[in-house]
């Protein structure tokens, strides 16, 4: 059993983060009832900004990136985990603009329009950053490992967990606690509604597109230490965000959370007997999962069923 | 015996019960009519009757058959049809083209690679036959979705009626009709009416009680007064309710 | 606006003037491709995807199932065609039949997982076959050769009886390929045509009508999506000649990708002919573009999106639409037939 806790652990951890990236894909399906196939190309993209404000990218080697090296690791680092999903939030909002246009229309274009960007950006990262495998630099304070009764855990996925967790209560108190929050959760339930309301939809839409962009900008930013930065990095992201709220349920926070850990330690246990299928099993599981019927633990019917 | 028989259908979606013990018998020949307030199970009736939802109790009997629990495809070619409330027609095709596929004849032509439907004679003669029964001819080549919404209406009924079935189910065929055209309706189901068995659920119960032979009244899952319109017209629920106020 | 329910004069013939018209473009082309700055293989590559994309639009198209996993099915006929040179024999037909029965037989077992759902379950289950497929070709060394792929496939002899037929020579597999492009598209213009075509575009148009007018929707759903895959299989098994390799690549959710982007560009959703004009778009993208920047792809892609933002009908609707303004006009989209 103890040779299975750091698999355990790497399990957990990959679930909070999944979680991230599931939470801000089933906003964006609540709210506005599109598959962003496009989610895992703004998580990447949120690593990316986060590599380019750390120092790397095109600003290296010019004279404002000599000066900018200067300022400490970790200020700059505290800086890109800001700003690099940020800025994935904006390029999110930029899609959305693209995606209004398909509103009206089948789910079919949506579906469609979201893929190609994802391709777009996943060639406009190419050309902005290259097309090679590229690392993020750490601050010293969360590099490393740790002995905890006698297993060696890497400091650096404590820490990714735990700032999951800290993002992810941060996320819960949003949306339960601020009326921005109710009014996203409301929009999520009836979207006429909340229109007759008064309220700007379009606004709201763009809010809930940014906001869940962001969220896989975030997750990418601090995953990209543990499972690497290349332009593909994206494409192994959409199947497990889908898999989540498959089981969790559309719209569902809790159900999002639970069955994105569910999911992780699925993947980091099964690490455990055949690394080189962990991530394959993600893929089994959605065929599972889908082909037997589901709306999962806690969700209600939705576009998906379509 | 009855041409279709169901007894005590029990239905229920996860908490909600929205069928108790239900027992509901239509006879050949006749047009029956099921009515019933919003929400009394009069629609979840028929998906069950026609295939759609398979009952969790009950046995229900087409021609003594047992058929609880087969698909719609294959109720469809026992002799089962129905019509929709929300319309359910194919949109992009010619108004010839919705009828034709639910021909039986084009049916047994499905698997053929070697010639195109549309020159085959005998097919386009069965569809305009139809289309003629349902007050659309001449108009065969027109694109489904451009119909003004009573003819639509129309084309609704003629797919159904042209999968040949010996009962049609019609869901609200009145649904958004105006006078003209519901007098219309109503001409065509007495056309109707000698040659096939016609279950309707209707809102209009002006309507309802000018063609149905008898009526079932549906509520909270359950039959609660059945008979003859003359003697419906007697019952304290079917008086409380729109029917006392038309007079 | 046209759409692929109108029927289209000529339905019931085996041979219409396009593809008379198509025929001949395919012959002359080896004598017209140079002076356009092309190249001779670059007509196979094409004519091998044509293959692959009027195969994929019954499915897409005609059936409304959007797969986005079907590369692989192009690669199982690709790794299938190689590994029966290497293992059985050097065979034309014995590859090109061990492509087509390979990739039908991988079709046959995903098309029955997915058949029962349609839209968005339907379209991320074929991604993650194909993808299952894509890693299992990589993963699975001893039989697929890994990441590197199948290598040395060679290129068989084409025997006809009367003539033996060296399909090395580029010129040869041309006209070898154009000829099983041409035969395909006689068999898919039927097949879309037959009273089959009819029922599964019924089916795309509402699923649940044609169940209840008789009709058993499952299995019109898994044959179109059988079909597709033959003649996906059928054309890796000419593409891995071509290249003379096998690699996971093909299989890759980039190239499933890639094949709906072509046949929805070249406007797959509205006509017959829509995958043949977005082949080419594609093709000419990549060689043209290609020459003069190394992002040609990232401009595809934006006007792939573009595409479905304003004009999902594609190329095929757009000549519709300008053909429609030129002074005579098109013939009427309906059949005339027996008296009226």
């Amino acid at each position: 059993m103890s040779t299975l806790l750091p698999h355990i652990f790497n399990g957990l951890t990959l679930g909070l983060l999944f979680a991230l990236i599931a939470l801000g894909f089933t906003l964006i399906v609540g709210v506005m009832e599109v598959i962003n196939l496009a989610h895992g190309s703004l998580f990447a993209l949120g690593a990316y900004f986060a590599l380019t404000i750390l120092g790397g990218g095109w600003i290296e080697g010019t004279a404002v990136g000599d000066w900018w090296m200067g300022v400490p690791l970790g200020a700059r680092y505290v800086l890109a985990l800001a700003f690099g999903p940020v800025l994935a939030g904006v390029a999110g909002m930029a899609l959305e603009l693209c995606v209004r246009r398909t509103y009206g229309k089948a789910p079919l274009y949506g579906l469609l329009l979201t893929f190609g960007a994802a391709l777009v950006i996943e060639e406009a990262i190419r050309v902005g950053w290259g097309t090679g495998e590229k690392s993020l630099p750490l601050p010293q304070a969360i590099n490393g490992a740790v002995l905890i009764g006698g297993l060696i855990f890497s400091w650096y996925k404590l820490f990714a967990a735990g700032f999951a967790l800290i993002a992810i209560a941060a996320v819960w108190l949003f949306l339960e606690r601020t009326p921005y929050g109710a009014i996203i959760k409301a929009g999520a339930h009836d979207s006429e509604m909340v229109r007759a309301l008064g309220y700007d939809l379009s606004r709201l839409r763009s809010l809930v597109f940014g906001l869940g962009s962001a969220l896989a900008g975030l997750a990418g930013v601090v995953m990209v230490p543990i499972w690497g930065l290349r332009p593909h990095l994206g494409v192994d992201v959409v199947i497990p965000a889908f898999l989540i709220i498959a089981l969790g349920g559309v719209g569902s926070f809790w159900g999002a959370v639970i069955a994105a850990i569910m999911v992780g330690l699925a993947v980091g246990i099964t690490g455990a007997y055949a690394s080189a299928w962990s991530m394959m099993s993600m893929y089994l599981l959605l065929i599972a999962v889908v082909s037997f019927r589901s709306r999962g633990l806690f969700g209600r019917k939705s576009a998906l069923e379509v | 015996m009855a041409l279709i028989e169901a007894q005590n259908i029990h239905k229920r979606f996860g908490a909600r019960v929205v069928l108790e013990d239900i027992s509901l018998a239509f006879e050949e020949g006749q047009v029956s009519g099921i009515m019933g307030p919003n929400g009394a199970g009069k629609t979840t009736c028929f998906h069950v009757l026609t295939g759609r939802y398979k009952p969790d109790r009950g046995t229900i009997r087409f021609d003594g058959v047992d058929i609880a629990g087969r698909t719609p495809q294959a109720l469809a070619r026992m002799g089962i049809s129905r019509s929709f409330q929300i319309m359910s027609l194919f949109d992009q095709s010619a108004v010839i083209e919705n009828v034709m596929i639910a021909l039986p004849e084009f049916r047994t032509r499905r698997r053929r690679l070697a010639d195109s439907v549309f020159n085959d004679a005998g097919l386009l003669d069965a569809a305009r036959e139809i289309l003629d029964q349902v007050g659309l001819a001449g108009r065969e080549w027109e694109p489904s979705a451009s119909l003004p919404y009573g003819d639509r209406r129309a084309l609704e009924i003629g797919v159904a009626l042209a999968a040949r079935p010996r009962v049609l189910f019609l869901d609200e065929p009145t649904s958004g009709l105006g006078a003209e055209a519901t007098r219309n309706l109503a001409e065509l189901i007495r056309r109707l009416r000698a040659r096939y068995t016609i279950v309707m659920i209707e809102h209009d119960m002006q309507f309802l009680f000018d063609l149905a032979d008898r009526i079932s009244v549906v509520h909270w899952g359950q039959v609660i007064a059945e008979g003859t319109p003359a003697a419906l017209r007697t019952n304290k629920w079917v008086q409380r309710s729109a029917l006392g106020e038309r007079g | 606006m046209i759409t692929l329910s109108d029927i289209p004069p000529r339905a019931g013939a085996w041979l219409t003037p396009q593809i008379v018209v198509f025929t001949a473009i395919l012959a002359t082309a080896p004598l017209w491709l140079g002076t356009i700055g092309l190249y001779q293989y670059l007509g196979i590559e094409i004519a091998i995807w044509m293959i692959y994309a009027l195969g994929f639009n019954l499915l897409f198209g005609y059936g409304g199932l959007h797969s986005f996993g079907h590369g692989a099915y192009l690669g199982i006929g690709a790794y299938a065609f190689g590994l029966f040179q290497h293992h059985v024999g050097v065979s034309l037909w014995g590859g090109l039949l061990a492509a087509v029965f390979a990739a039908g037989i991988a079709g046959a077992l995903v098309g029955a997982a997915v058949s029962h759902r349609r839209g968005i379950y339907f379209a991320l289950l074929t991604n993650a076959y194909g993808q299952v497929f894509w890693f299992s070709a990589i993963k699975l060394h001893w039989l697929t050769g890994g990441e590197d792929g199948l290598l040395n496939i060679p290129r068989p002899t084409l025997d006809l009886g009367f003539a033996r037929v060296d399909l090395n020579d580029n010129m040869a597999l041309y006209f070898f390929v154009a000829t099983a492009l041409v035969v395909s598209v006689v068999l898919l213009w039927r097949i879309a045509n037959s009273p089959f075509g009819r029922v599964l575009q019924a089916v795309r148009q509402n699923e649940s009508r044609t169940a209840f007018v008789g009709y058993d929707v499952w299995w019109f759903k898994w044959a179109a999506f059988v079909i597709s895959t033959l003649f996906a299989g059928f054309a890796g098994g000419l593409f891995a000649m071509a290249q003379e390799s096998a690699y996971p690549d093909i299989m890759s959710l980039h190239q499933s990708g890639l094949i709906v982007m072509m046949v929805l560009v070249g406007g797959g959703l509205v006509g017959f002919w829509g995958p043949v004009y977005g082949v080419v778009l594609y093709f000419v993208a990549r060689d043209v573009l290609g020459t003069l920047t190394e992002t040609w792809l990232l401009w595809y892609g934006l006007m792939f999106m573009a595409v479905v933002m304003f004009r999902p009908e594609g190329l095929a609707g757009a000549l519709h639409v300008s053909a429609r303004r030129l002074p005579f006009r098109a013939a009427p989209r309906r059949a005339s037939v027996g008296p009226a």
